[in-house]
């Protein structure tokens, strides 16, 4: 069984990219075969694995029927994570969708034969509400949706969760803190208050933190370089609270 | 290519062979490994046969595909030391893809090497890892295995690997090599890379004398019988024994069809012996077969009533053990062990001189003529048993008609497909497995119906035994009774297409 999870906001730098990379190399670390979709035109979770954003035929031979998106997939340095790169060419995406029938349906499609060889397929999405995001909704099991403390964010989450459960049945959202700074107390307020109306908010997020923000210079995971420290410490629990969520067994003790 | 292994060439050392592969690509220095790495197949190597390898290392059970050196699934597990079932592995991806190639043989472990290896990562332009180089430094105790590299592609980056393959060879003077360091490990360890086959397959001649020709075949099916008792004794997995019986049978098949390949008396013997060895096996099978069955068995039964079926089970488990025990002695014995040394000599000797003490009357006459009038002596004997048969028939003649049926399918497997043409022997093959299936349910049927009906007491008076357990048993003898006669109804029209006329016709044509 693959488990399909998207890195999704409506808004842009608020850490889907780190967290597609992160929780896709820990996935990867537990033993499980996965792959990692950049759907970004930015195509920053590539650059961040050192390959090249570059797709053959571009984003439009790839969506099309019968294509083989195999052969588009580059091993990462991490042994069992693989990358379906981004390509410049997927900032026109919503134009391509829109001339099939179902454009939703599409992305579904493109995964569909990468199903045998995956156990986690991350989305890795441009931040946007267009034909795109609502093909990745369709494409997901659950998304993973990084929330800035703010005082808009709840109403942010709501939107969101209206969308989602008004259009497509069955996909679960994850959100998660993002960027926050325990100091703040405005972070701090936010953050309960919304945990305790949204049942999504997961209790693990991830805090502002300098790592983070170096990963761009030392282009790999923050396993790569630091190892022990909070980012990657946070990481650690919030993918064992993903899994928990999805109600996967539990991974294995390291 | 996406993965290759190389050999280094006289006085070459790992350390150089590093240095020198420094010098001419861009490589980052990895670490340096050093532990254990066990291999695991089944006895008859199915996944070195499907280009698969299993192997233990660092706390993991790994399964990979060798070609491209893939991760196909990975579980974490201490070192399994003896036999492992799919069904004794965590609950997982490990579990999920090898529970179908293995079915019910058990993984054993094969070797286990001791293993230096330093991992050097082949960089492109921008720095990425593009291919991964393993200088190994293999031992098998305290025997050094010879030192090789390994290397293989990062998916997507086959050119690279590519251009690191030249280097190797032009460069660096390394062999490469089509053995694996599991092969190469087993091979040192004295045992056979890719296992031990269960299936027979001898080329023959059509003009060979038939006792030439049965000496072969028939030793082949020895080997078979041979390399499975200790597994068999050991209870490694259930194969081993259902493997022995065939090979067994198939023999017997060979004795009584070629009987005049053989000379009369000596032949005689065997044949008692071999219906001996048959027998003693036969429990012991049945009651196997009747575990892997069981939950099949019980999801015949209403969900309600299932669990009061397992003071049958615990009844069958029991006899089981009785029957493994009895069977371990007759395989242990020396009657079992003069029985197969007797039998290889006789082989010997018949399939030495043609015209000798071992020989009967047909030993000369040549094997496709031989074969061939069998052949279609047992297609016209079925056809006539099976036009006979009607809906009320005792399962008696089902019965015979599908001991008849394996005859000619040993015979057709044997015999006619090394000498036959393919486009004859393969529909027949095929159209007989089908009329077989249908004839294997119905006789399965009848057998675990007149068990069950036999074990009533038994279970009645076990520990867990109730009359709910009775009644459960009397629920399941109703619902096999009722897939008994399903059996009944499609048997005519497979049975129609076994014995069409086209290919009665093909039968004359070919076979007589």
């Amino acid at each position: 069984m693959t488990t399909v999870l998207a890195t999704y906001n409506i808004k842009g730098g608020v850490g889907k990219t780190s967290a597609a990379v992160n929780l896709a190399y820990l996935a990867s670390r537990d033993g499980a075969r996965t792959l990692l979709w950049d759907l970004d035109p930015q195509g920053a979770s590539t650059y961040l694995f050192r390959v090249r954003p570059k797709v053959k035929g571009g984003g439009r031979k790839l969506l099309r029927r019968g294509s083989d998106p195999a052969r588009q997939i580059k091993g990462t340095d991490h042994e069992g994570l693989d990358l379906l790169p981004a390509d410049f060419s997927y900032r026109h995406m919503d134009l391509v969708l829109e001339r099939f029938k179902r454009p939703t349906r599409r992305l579904a499609r493109v995964i569909e034969p990468l199903r045998d060889d995956y156990d986690y397929v991350f989305l890795d999405c441009p931040p946007s509400i267009s034909l795109v995001s609502e093909s990745v909704f369709e494409a997901a099991d659950a998304l993973l949706v990084p929330v800035i403390p703010a005082t808009l964010s709840s109403r942010t989450l709501e939107q969101l969760e209206g969308l989602v459960n008004g259009e497509v049945g069955g996909l679960q959202i994850l959100a998660f803190f993002s960027m926050f700074d325990a100091r703040k107390r405005l972070h701090r307020d936010v953050m309960e208050g919304m945990r305790a109306e949204h049942a999504s908010v997961l209790a693990s997020g991830i805090p502002a933190s300098a790592e983070v923000e170096r990963m761009g210079a030392k282009r790999t995971v923050l396993a790569g370089f630091a190892p022990n420290g909070r980012a990657a410490t946070a990481y650690e629990a919030l993918w064992r609270d993903v899994r928990e969520r999805l109600g996967q067994y539990p991974s294995p003790p390291q | 290519m996406t993965a290759g292994d190389y050999l280094l060439p006289e006085g070459m050392t790992l350390a150089d062979a590093g240095k020198a592969v420094a010098e001419l690509l861009d490589v980052r220095d990895g670490r340096t490994l050093s532990g254990e790495r066990a291999y695991y197949d089944t006895f008859d190597g199915r996944l070195h046969e499907a280009g698969r390898v299993a192997v233990w290392e660092n706390g993991w059970l790994i399964l990979q595909e060798v070609s491209a050196d893939r991760v196909l699934a990975r579980a974490q597990l201490a070192k399994p030391g003896g036999p492992l079932l799919a069904g004794d592995l965590p609950d997982g991806p490990l579990r999920a893809s090898l529970s179908k190639p293995l079915a019910e043989r058990a993984l054993l472990p094969l070797v286990e090497i001791r293993n230096r290896e330093r991992l050097l990562d082949v960089l492109d332009s921008e720095r990425k890892t593009v291919v991964r180089m393993r200088l190994q430094q293999p031992a098998l105790g305290r025997r050094r295995l010879r030192p090789r590299i390994h290397v293989a592609a990062v998916r997507g980056y086959d050119k690279e690997l590519r251009r690191v393959d030249e280097t190797l060879r032009a460069e660096l003077k390394l062999e490469p090599t089509n053995e694996t360091l599991m092969d190469e490990a087993v091979a040192a360890s004295g045992a056979r890379p890719g296992g031990t086959p269960s299936k027979v397959h001898v080329a023959l001649r059509r003009d060979e004398p038939a006792a030439i020709a049965a000496a072969s075949v028939l030793r082949a099916l020895l080997d078979v019988t041979q390399a499975n008792i200790d597994g068999a004794i050991a209870d490694l997995d259930p194969e081993f024994l259902h493997d022995l019986r065939v090979s067994v049978r198939k023999a017997r098949a060979v004795q009584r069809e070629l009987r005049h390949v053989f000379e009369p008396e000596a032949l005689s013997r065997f044949r008692a012996d071999f219906r001996w060895l048959q027998q003693a096996t036969g429990d012991a099978r049945d009651l196997d077969v009747y575990l892997l069955d069981f939950d099949d068995m019980r999801a015949l039964v209403p969900e309600p009533v299932r669990p009061d079926l397992d003071a049958l089970r615990s009844v069958l488990a029991t006899r089981r053990a009785a029957a493994r025990r009895r069977m371990a002695r007759a395989l242990r014995s020396e009657r079992t062990a003069s029985l197969l040394s007797d039998w290889s000599s006789f082989l010997g000797r018949l399939g030495d001189d043609v015209q000798g003490p071992a020989a009967g009357r047909d030993a000369e006459r040549p094997i496709a003529a031989l074969a061939g009038e069998r052949i279609a002596k047992v297609y016209a004997r079925m056809v006539k048993m099976g036009e006979a048969i009607g809906p009320d028939s005792p399962a008696a003649d089902y019965h015979e008609l599908r001991k008849q049926g394996k005859e000619l399918r040993y015979l057709l497997e044997l015999f006619g497909a090394p000498l036959f043409r393919d486009d004859v022997v393969k529909p027949m093959v095929s159209s007989l497995k089908a009329l077989q299936d249908v004839l294997g349910r119905h006789q399965d049927r009848e057998v675990q119906a007149a068990t069950l009906r036999s074990l009533g007491d038994a279970v009645a008076t076990a520990a867990d035994g109730s009359p709910a357990a009775l009644m459960a048993m009397g629920a399941l003898v109703e619902r096999l009774e009722e897939d008994q006669y399903a059996a009944r109804e499609q048997f005519a029209s497979t049975f129609e297409k076994f014995a069409s006329k086209h290919g009665r016709k093909r039968v004359r044509e070919t076979f007589e």
